[in-house]
């Protein structure tokens, strides 16, 4: 059933994921030893920073728009909550903890991302 | 074939891809990221490109991206981005097919198509949110087109012998 020309496929869609895979592990290690800030942007604009390991209390950010989502901010954590688009994506990816994560909510133009950013503190000795 | 007999079998395929893509829709999919989907509907665009060809399946995904938005919501980025997946899918399916089909089966086809779908579909989003890193979901995408597309090609390339010994489309 399957023929010569698959091969290429095959050996086409391999070296594809192959790459993908290395991109994406050194774009998520490149911030090793970094804070982590979360990052939410809605229609381009970032309306917010969190340094998400610094966070002691749970949270709840609201994002009005042309739909609203509500944002749960915990320690080392944070996700999408309540939204009421349709499509439920943004909540569904449940919750971000490291460094390239991301949960977008494409109807409503919102987007959390996980960023490294390095300490103030670079090195400490004694 | 007339043109009567052919509007009106691509409208049953219009409408049979819109029934799967909703029927699609209620079956949840286990997956750390957002984005992976079973891709029942594609099976209704490799069999319109088998049976008529890349203008005809053009139309019919372009419709049904239309109708699925309007059925299930979602606004204009939701259409846009399923219209954007489907349209390159159905391009690159298109092309390898009129390659020959000699050179590739229908499920090499079909997984091909997935990951085009897959691949539009990361660009719109990154086009939107100006933004490339979500690509990070690229690798979990790309293998869960495989499979997907892989089953995908299973169920047309069956639906097509059976189709071919109705005799429907001579």
């Amino acid at each position: 059933m399957l023929k010569k020309g698959d091969l290429f496929i095959f050996g086409f869609v391999i070296i594809l994921i192959a790459v993908s895979f290395f991109g994406v592990s050194l774009y998520k290690n490149s911030g090793k030893n970094t804070n982590k800030i979360a990052v939410i942007i809605k229609d381009n604009q970032e309306i917010q920073r969190i340094e998400i390991d610094a966070v002691n209390e749970p949270m709840e950010i609201m994002i009005s728009g042309e739909y609203n989502d509500i944002i749960l901010v915990e320690k080392g954590r944070i996700r999408f909550k309540e939204a009421d688009c349709p499509d439920k994506v943004c909540v569904n990816t449940g919750w971000l903890t490291e460094k390239g994560d991301m949960a977008v909510c494409l109807p409503n133009k919102t987007m959390i991302k996980i960023e490294g950013q390095s300490s103030d503190v670079d090195i400490v000795t004694y | 074939m007339n043109n009567v007999k052919k509007t009106i079998l691509l409208g049953l395929f219009v409408s049979q891809a819109l029934i799967l893509s909703i029927v699609e829709s209620w079956i949840p999919v286990p997956a750390p990221v957002p984005g992976v989907k079973l891709g029942l509907a594609n099976i209704i665009t490799v069999i319109t490109i088998i049976f008529f060809g890349f203008r005809e399946a053009l139309a019919v995904v372009f419709v049904r991206c239309v109708l699925s938005s309007i059925f299930g919501g979602g606004g204009w980025m939701l259409f846009l981005f399923s219209v954007t997946g489907g349209i390159l899918s159905a391009a690159v399916m298109s092309l390898l097919y009129k390659s020959g089909r000699d050179k590739f089966s229908i499920t090499g086809i079909s997984i091909a198509g997935a990951i085009s779908h897959n691949i539009g579909q990361i660009l719109v989003a990154a086009f939107f949110m100006k933004d490339l890193a979500v690509a990070v979901v690229l690798p979990v995408l790309l293998i869960s087109g495989c499979i997907m597309g892989f089953f995908v090609g299973l169920v047309s390339s069956f639906l097509e012998g059976a189709l071919r010994k109705t005799r429907i489309f001579d």
